[in-house]
């Protein structure tokens, strides 16, 4: 179904992007100019440009399909990623703004003065920003599907090349203006079809969606299967099939019989009204009390819900001031104050935002259970506008959706690939422009590969593993080294070697097929409950048997800080630009998402 | 200071307030100075600050972790309907943010007036 009104959609979005940022580039050239517009965004725009690069593949697709799958406790996430900012608002926006670190990589060099560490800290950020891009990409691969069909590896292809290729050839760059732009085309592209469909659609009272089980079709359903699945029958159901079903190409009327049957990828099957929807392997079918329930169940199993769920708020409330592609946006505040209040709007766009992924939730179970059978709740986002309305005002929606779909990736997936092209070519293959360029290529190629593996996963599950990782490494190294004035390097090297180390494994023993019941479903799947305890701990036990290590300077380090910019001493201000700063102004041409 | 005494002349300027001015220099330099005076500043504008953060952390932590263990503890708050709906889609669906979201101009608002007190007491001697 190639809709030329999507293709525009999209190919708008791309085009209205590399041109603003070509303009941008052009008025911030120097590193000067990086200074004079930093100082010039005020709060609201610089807060919607925060918004346009946080809210990402996740928040815009998963966590409506999540929730629809795994039932309202999937909520949690977004309530994480929004809370995230209250706890990044309080402590640590504006020491950070007035410390006048870049990225964290400077930060842990500036605030405890050892390179060791400082090498760690990008080994993360490449580590984080990974985790984070495979999910963009796998975004980006269900978007396309759902417009133009065909396999999911095409769009992952398509995103990582766009970015890629813009990034190199330093055409798209995080500039605020696109930033913002971004997020009002996302809030637009899912509350306008969100609105239409409460309004003009003729679903059951929301409220059924507590006692009506979706388990049989209320009407005639047509069911696409992108990915092969196997069906578990129930009861014998005559279907009009299209394609390959148990090995044999099928082209009109078939019985499925009661047992297990293999649909292959590519095949289409209709369900007659009033026909029990086949259960799906590996995909949960939760009770109605179940799915209402506000604890979150992973995997879509009542499985330790309650530390399940304080796991996920962990991770995410935590995590969000660990990400690395982020962080760098708050230096274009002005000072310490005005990073408060842009971090408060910020906070105040996003839980406007996540109002409306909750509605296309329930939304999808009520109208769409055909996602289920196919596996392909991710998408709900995508597919509703469609089903909503044949007409051209369906048309119309689903190429809404598509197009800001497709801006969550390019500004997520280029705000990451910047960060970690940044920190490779910066701490590892040398600076300049070059090598720069030949990271982003070498970075974006790996990067594409790899989302073509991990089809199988939940766009949210993966974003929230990034968050488990963030929330174990950079959140003890920012909170403490704020806060606590004893923080010596040999304690948080130790920190994020044992945060990260135990974050990465339990997450790619998930990732890989282990611990699939009980407790270590939890422990493993939401490592952030005792990963970020552990590391935390380490911080301060190593800290403490080293005082030795405690940097000379360490009361100018906590007035770079704390002090307000109007008591300053001038020498403290030009201090405030050390290094750290010289050295993002060095890099600042080579593409590092910098101020503008 | 008594009534009497005229208001202090404010002189307007273009410029922003800069580090320079003459009337912080001394107290401010106590700040940057080594001993125990003004290492006593620091951590005292320090734990001011932490204070007015906690205060902010408290409540929202208090209500991201006690409605979870509320429903279940108490089964039947989890299933609770109000005005037809889930009561789980109305608080995680839209219902938890405002007082988030207050909680952060708050923080705000305090913050900057704690900072500006602090200002005044380093004039002020």
């Amino acid at each position: 179904m190639t809709e030329p009104a999507t293709i525009a959609a999209i190919a708008a979005v791309t085009v209205i992007t590399a041109v603003i940022s070509a303009r941008g580039i052009r008025i911030a050239r120097t590193p000067a100019d990086f200074m004079v517009a930093a100082r010039q965004v005020p709060s609201f725009l610089n807060a919607s440009a925060i918004s346009g690069e946080y809210l990402s593949a996740a928040s815009f697709l998963g966590i409506a399909g999540l929730a629809m799958l795994e039932g309202l406790g999937a909520l949690w996430y977004a309530v994480g990623y929004a809370a995230g900012y209250l706890v990044l608002l309080v402590a640590v926006a504006a020491p950070l703004r007035r410390f006048g670190a870049y990225t964290i990589p400077d930060f842990a060099e500036g605030r405890l003065d050892s390179s060791l560490l400082r090498r760690a800290a990008t080994g993360i950020v490449l580590i984080i920003c990974g985790f984070y891009l495979l999910p963009q990409l796998k975004g980006a691969g269900l978007t396309l599907q759902v417009a133009f069909g065909g396999p999911e590896w095409i769009g992952v292809i398509v995103l990582g090349a766009i970015v890629t290729l813009g990034i190199a050839s330093g055409g798209m760059k995080g500039i605020t203006f696109v930033q913002a732009f971004q997020y009002w085309l996302k809030i637009t592209a899912l509350a306008v079809p969100a609105i239409f469909l409460v309004m003009v659609l003729h679903h059951p009272p929301i409220g059924s969606v507590s006692n009506s089980a979706p388990n049989f079709f209320d009407q005639r359903t047509t069911i696409e299967f992108p990915q092969t699945e196997q069906l578990t029958v129930g009861r014998a159901v005559q279907v009009d099939a299209v394609g390959q079903v148990d090995g044999v190409v099928r082209h009109g009327r078939l019985t499925l019989t009661p047992g297990t049957h293999a649909v292959s990828s590519g095949a289409t099957l209709i369900f007659p009204t009033g026909s029990k929807a086949p259960e799906v392997e590996g995909s949960p079918s939760l009770t109605e009390q179940e799915w209402t329930s506000p604890l979150l169940h992973l995997g879509g199993a009542p499985n330790h819900p309650l530390a399940a769920t304080y796991g996920i708020l962990l991770a995410t409330v935590l995590g969000a001031m660990g990400l690395p592609h982020i962080l760098v946006r708050f230096y274009t505040n002005r000072d310490g104050q005005a990073a408060r209040r842009t971090t408060a709007f910020v906070l105040l766009l996003l839980a406007c935002f996540y109002v409306f992924p909750a509605i296309f939730a329930v939304l999808g179970r009520l109208e769409a259970p055909g996602l289920y059978v196919s596996g392909q709740t991710d998408s709900v986002v995508l597919v509703l506008p469609r089903l909503a309305s044949a007409g051209i005002l369906g048309t119309v929606l689903g190429a809404l959706v598509a197009a800001g779909a497709f801006a969550a990736f390019l500004s997520t997936s280029s705000g990451l690939l910047i960060s970690m092209s940044g920190a490779l070519s910066h701490d590892i293959m040398g600076r300049g422009v070059r090598a720069f360029r030949s990271s982003a290529i070498a970075i974006g190629i790996v990067m594409t590969v790899v989302g073509i593996f991990v089809a199988s996963i939940s766009i949210n599950v993966l974003v929230g593993w990034a968050f488990a990782i963030a929330a174990s490494t950079f959140c003890p190294l920012l909170l403490l080294g704020i806060w606590w004035r004893r923080l010596t390097w040999v304690g948080a090297l130790g920190g994020l070697a044992l945060g990260g180390s135990t974050s990465s494994i339990a997450v790619i023993l998930t990732m890989v097929g282990i611990g699939k019941t009980g407790w270590p479903a939890v422990l493993l799947g939401e490592p952030a409950i005792w990963t970020v305890p552990l590391s935390f701990l380490t911080m301060v036990c190593l800290s403490l048997a080293t005082p030795r290590a405690l940097p000379h300077d360490v009361t100018q380090k906590l007035l770079a800080l704390h002090l307000p910019e109007r008591v300053r001493p001038p020498a403290a201000r030009r201090s405030e630009l050390g290094p750290s700063a010289t050295s993002l102004l060095a890099t600042g041409a080579s593409g590092r998402t910098s101020p503008r | 200071m008594t009534i009497s005494e005229p208001p202090p002349r404010e002189v307007v300027r273009a410029a922003p307030r800069r580090p320079s001015d003459r009337s912080l220099t001394p107290m401010r330099d106590d700040l940057y100075e080594p001993d125990a005076y003004g290492q006593e500043l620091l951590s005292s504008l320090m734990r001011a600050q932490a204070g007015v953060s906690l205060a902010v952390l408290l409540p929202a932590i208090s209500l991201l972790v006690l409605y979870p263990l509320l429903t279940v503890l108490l089964p039947r708050l989890a299933g609770l309907q109000v005005l037809g709906l889930p009561l789980t889609l109305i608080v995680l669906g839209g219902g938890i943010y405002p007082p988030l979201v207050l909680l952060g101009y708050w923080y705000v608002r305090r913050a900057e007036r704690l900072e500006q007190r602090f200002v005044e007491l380093l004039k002020e001697q």
